[in-house]
């Protein structure tokens, strides 16, 4: 048995809390729960709290750690530190919270198909919600 | 397998042992719950490589029974699949949590040193030494979709060392879309930019000091740093730009501790925002509008004005009117700030009619990395005739010039220098009545600066 050196290396690195070198090549698919019209333009508003309502809906945006340093680099033209700055003062001047952070895929799928309102992204399109953009 | 069970086992033990490191200082009771936890996520883990590596060992075995490109392709992104499962496997132990998991507690803090070089009658000689800036908490608890609340305490040391605690800000407000949030309460008086946007966060300030004419009311400021009542706010989509407004009002700052003891000149007054109200009831109001066009997001520029009636201990009754525009220029490179305020004050008790003053400052920080040097030119000219400016201890002219240096020691802290040189105008001697010479003074400061 040969395993991957680079499924040793993602896990030696997700331990540490970074993410493998791959992330930068991986597919990002933002979703939307299905009763949420946004356009792919939106997408970095609703990510920093500058959009937070679509018509009556109010938008639930949810992060995910697996993929958050791809969707970052490829949907906001940023990085982790400049994005928790942003998100400090947003929070500190006008009251807005963050978004919380989903562990993975799964979880962030699952959050986004109950929650109304709420838009993630994951690695691949699910089934039973409204893909926003592919990156 | 074994060398590879062993390094999986190592890199899920580093995982648990560094997240297990994090509550360190939370109760017993705490950590031991966090570690069950850990515990119950690393067996977790455990079953899901063993289960990934099933996987692996199927498809290493599917791609010899069936060669060519395909199978090579289809094995390729199936074990990219895998990867990105098993990435967010090790992630999902630092998971931020959401507000339904709970309320987050947040703050500042700062501490440092400084040396003050200031000696004169009306300031008197400037401190020297270590000194705890302050601690700032505050919470953002949502109520559903659209109630919110904003509560802020500051616990900060005065200038003779007492620790003095501050309901900063206490604001419930309703959010009816993207362009109206209605908030009523105390909270930082929406002028300029740097106040709402920095205030209590020396974190999140590049420089050490703020501008001293915008500092706190019992800091130095010469305006209510704070009100007391509603504010609308929001934001709206008009085509190419961004523009923002700020509207409100509420209690008028009364000038309180100015020394009636004629012909002193050495009035000692601070604002005092009547966070309770008051028997005589004074309005203040005021406005902020801004734009951003959407093609360049790091540019900002707004106007903004403000109106109050505002008495003092002596029986004087000011209009105090400001008028002014500022703008700010935030991108990875630069941060550029610059605010202007004139004053218009018209004198209701007396007869010495309207009073013109100004304020500006201009700032200008460049990132190099983690090194952020910068420099500011601060001037105000007060009129001492006008009964607002001449009441407030800190209601006197000066010019300072600060240089300084932003060193981020990680995401959360930083470590900041600033040198400034200021010279104070407006001055009287120990009497009260002659006038005293400029005293031109230099401060070295030193902060440690934190965020959580």
């Amino acid at each position: 048995m040969k395993i991957s050196p680079k499924l040793v290396a993602a896990l030696l690195l997700a331990g540490g809390g970074a993410l493998p070198p791959g992330a930068w090549a991986q597919q990002v698919v933002v979703i939307a729960n299905p009763g949420v019209q946004v356009g792919a333009g939106d997408i970095g508003d609703i990510f920093l709290g500058e959009k937070q309502f679509a018509g009556s809906v109010k938008l639930v945006p949810v992060d995910n750690a697996g993929l958050q340093a791809a969707f970052l680099s490829k949907a906001m033209n940023m990085d982790a530190n400049k994005y928790n700055g942003r998100w400090v003062k947003k929070s500190f001047r006008d009251g807005v919270n963050p978004p919380p952070l989903k562990s993975g895929d799964a979880e962030v799928t699952e959050y986004v198909k109950r929650t109304p309102g709420a838009v993630g992204y994951v690695g691949s399109v699910p089934a039973g919600v409204t893909v926003v953009n592919k990156y | 397998m074994q060398i590879v069970h062993k390094t999986i086992l190592a890199a899920c033990v580093a995982s648990a042992l560094g997240a297990a490191a994090v509550p360190a200082g939370a109760a017993d009771t705490a950590v031991a719950a966090r570690l069950k936890e850990l515990e119950k996520k690393l067996e977790q883990s455990m079953r899901m490589i063993e289960a990934l590596q099933d996987k692996v060992n199927r498809l290493e075995g599917g791609a010899a029974a069936r060669p060519g490109h395909a199978a090579a392709d289809e094995q390729g992104a199936r074990l990219e699949n895998l990867e990105r499962q098993v990435s967010q496997l090790g992630s999902g132990m630092f998971s931020r949590t959401g507000a339904e998991d709970g309320l987050p507690l947040h703050g500042f803090a700062d501490v440092g040193m400084f040396r003050s070089g200031e000696n004169n009658a009306v300031y008197g000689r400037g401190n020297k030494g270590f000194m705890v800036g302050s601690l700032d908490l505050y919470l953002t608890p949502q109520f559903g979709d659209r109630v919110k609340a904003l509560v802020e305490t500051v616990i900060e040391v005065d200038r003779d060392g007492s620790a003095v605690v501050d309901l900063e800000r206490v604001q419930a407000g309703y959010t009816f879309s993207d362009a109206l949030t209605a908030w009523i309460g105390r909270f930082h008086t929406p002028y300029g930019y740097w106040n709402t946007a920095f205030h209590h966060g020396a974190q999140i300030q590049t420089s050490i000091l703020r501008p001293r004419f915008l500092d706190f009311e019992d800091k130095g400021g010469i305006l209510p740093a704070h009100t007391v009542g509603g504010w609308l706010t929001g934001v709206l989509d008009a085509g190419p730009v961004r523009v923002g407004y700020d509207a409100y009002a509420g209690n008028a700052p009364h000038i309180e501790g100015a020394a009636p003891s004629a012909p002193s000149l050495l009035r000692m007054g601070e604002l005092n925002m009547k966070a309770a109200g008051s028997g005589s009831h004074r309005t203040s109001s005021g406005f902020n509008a801004w734009f951003t066009p959407k093609s360049q997001s790091s540019l900002r520029l707004g106007v903004h004005g403000l109106r109050a009636n505002v008495a003092d201990d002596l029986g004087n009754d000011t209009r105090v009117g400001m008028l002014g525009a500022y703008g700010v220029w935030i991108d990875d490179d630069w941060e550029v700030l610059g605010e202007y305020y004139h004053f218009q004050n018209r004198d209701l008790s007396g007869g010495t009619g309207r009073r013109g003053s100004n304020a500006w400052y201009l700032q200008a920080g460049y990132n190099f990395g983690l090194a952020t040097p910068f420099a500011r030119l601060e001037r105000t000219r007060l009129d001492q005739n006008d009964n607002y400016f001449a009441s407030q201890l800190s209601g006197r002219s000066y010019d300072r010039l600060a240089l300084g240096m932003r060193y981020e020691l990680n995401q959360k802290s930083a470590l900041k220098f600033e040198l400034n040189r200021t010279r104070q105008k407006d001055l009287v001697a120990a009497d009260g009545i002659t006038p005293a010479p400029d005293d031109a003074f230099i401060e070295a400061l030193m902060q440690f600066a934190i965020r959580f």
